[in-house]
């Protein structure tokens, strides 16, 4: 068991050294907020409908489209040089070598969703409620099933010729839950009503995030076979 | 099963559904009474009722044959999850352009986001990912075993998008058929219900087997092809059976 969790660290150490290195998602992702950001305040007539009403919805959307640009580059990394192979051959079991890279993407797109936050509160005055911790529970567990999901997914768009274009057209479709409930259980706490008021869409979030992750686990082999 | 006999399954099955999707629509157009509320329009929900219900079970059949291609490598079984989803994708798009025209009369508008209408558009996206999957991918064996797990993915997903749709209030006309105290219908419309779901059924079951013999004709056709290049290959196992 210690074995495979430091496997799964190794794993996810090595993509964010890359990351740490290069700085390219992180770039493309924090820049992509910013400047969605930036958009939406010139999209929305603010006399008819002020930005913070809407917020809890763009969080979620600007999270998706981030956390896609990022995760489609998951695999493009280890394109070069026959990286992958090299992982492959690695005494590594599949498993490891999914949940290592979901560790690791959860970990950038964490961050993402913490700039996300921070710029609608900078830039459309969403309050951030007193007690932070019931929202950040809501954004973690909501990003890291768009994680779960989303890295089995580009692992196979990486194999195909169709590469990222394909990857929102399969991941889209099964993210009505996140958004959904995430969306809902982000616009009551941004209200300010009482965390309770949110357990249910918490609970869903935790499903969804499950299954995912049940599904990447011991799904995962299949794609990255040969 | 053979080829042959998989072969011969599709045109009986075919000729049934064939005669049955005939007579349904003459119950349809000149039998069943007309219901009271909804008037004339009504009549569209005996197309779109038996659509939706083999177009979610065609789903399923995709789910269940992925999950057992993955599991067991077989070929065939890949063959049979592709002609399920494109029977699926049929009829998906007949409930998708019953659907909104039904409800152009009758809600007076043509899109809702109604829970059943959305989580079919969605069903349908995924089962348009499942296709791009496969056909762009060049290695066939891979192409194959992306497509079964963008299937399997889809089919868990299910219930959760499931929930989430309903979690809007619901406009649809609640069920009147699958009820647990039996259907809530005239007689005669059940009749005609259970005559187009009948009908659909088997239509649907003859073109799957037909595309799954197509599927591996064409696997055939391929391995046949291979040996010709590579003469120390041979194209069996089905070399018995095709002409």
């Amino acid at each position: 068991m210690r074995e495979y969790f430091g496997q799964i660290w190794a794993i996810a150490a090595k993509d964010l050294r890359v990351e740490l290195r290069t700085r390219e998602r992180v770039a493309a992702m924090g820049a992509f907020v910013v400047l969605t950001a930036i958009l939406f305040n010139y999209a929305v007539d603010r006399t008819v409908v002020h930005p913070r009403e809407l917020a809890a919805g763009m969080i979620w959307i600007v999270i998706s489209l981030a956390g896609l640009l990022g995760l489609g580059r998951t695999f493009e990394l280890e394109k070069e040089d026959g990286a992958l192979d090299g992982l492959l051959v690695a005494p590594v079991p599949r498993d490891a070598l999914y949940l290592g890279k979901v560790l690791a993407n959860a970990v950038l797109l964490v961050g993402v969703t913490a700039l996300t936050v921070a710029v609608f509160a900078l830039f459309f005055q969403v309050r951030i409620p007193g007690n932070p911790l019931p929202l950040a529970g809501v954004l973690l567990t909501g990003t890291v099933g768009f994680v779960a999901l989303g890295t089995l997914f580009s692992g196979i768009t990486a194999g195909t010729r169709m590469g990222d274009t394909l990857l929102p057209i399969l991941l889209f479709p099964l993210l009505v839950p996140l958004i959904t409930f995430g969306a809902a259980a982000t616009d009551d706490l941004l209200a300010g009503l009482p965390p309770g008021e949110s357990a249910y869409s918490l609970r869903v979030l935790a499903a969804f995030t499950l299954v995912a992750l049940t599904a990447g686990v011991g799904l995962f082999r299949f794609i990255v076979e040969d | 099963m053979s080829l042959r006999t998989v072969r011969w399954a599709g045109v009986v099955l075919g000729f049934l559904g064939v005669a049955l999707t005939i007579l349904f629509h003459w119950q349809v157009f000149f039998w069943v009474p007309t219901e009271a509320s909804m008037g004339i329009v009504q009549r569209i929900f005996y197309i779109h009722l038996p659509a939706a219900w083999v177009g979610f079970f065609a789903f399923g059949l995709v789910a269940l044959c992925s999950a057992v291609y993955l599991w067991l490598g077989e070929e065939k079984l890949d063959h049979a999850a592709r002609a399920a989803a494109e029977g699926g994708m049929i009829f998906t798009t007949i409930v998708l352009t019953s659907g909104p025209l039904w409800a152009r009369l009758a809600w007076g508008t043509w899109w809702t986001w109604e829970p059943r209408l959305t989580l079919t558009l969605l069903l349908w996206f995924i089962y348009l990912g499942y296709f791009l999957v496969r056909s762009s991918t060049d290695n066939l064996d891979r192409g194959r075993k992306f497509a079964a797990v963008v299937g399997v993915v889809g089919a868990l997903n299910i219930p959760l998008i499931h929930m989430s749709v309903y979690w809007f209030r619901s406009l649809h006309p609640q069920p009147v058929v699958a009820r647990v105290d039996g259907p809530q219908l005239h007689p005669d419309m059940a009749t005609t219900v259970f005559t187009a779901l009948g009908a659909w059924t088997l239509v649907f079951l003859s073109l799957f087997l037909f595309r799954y013999a197509a599927a591996r004709l064409e696997a055939y056709a391929d391995r046949v092809e291979a040996a010709r290049l590579d003469p120390s290959r041979s194209p069996t196992p089905e070399g018995a059976i095709v002409p």
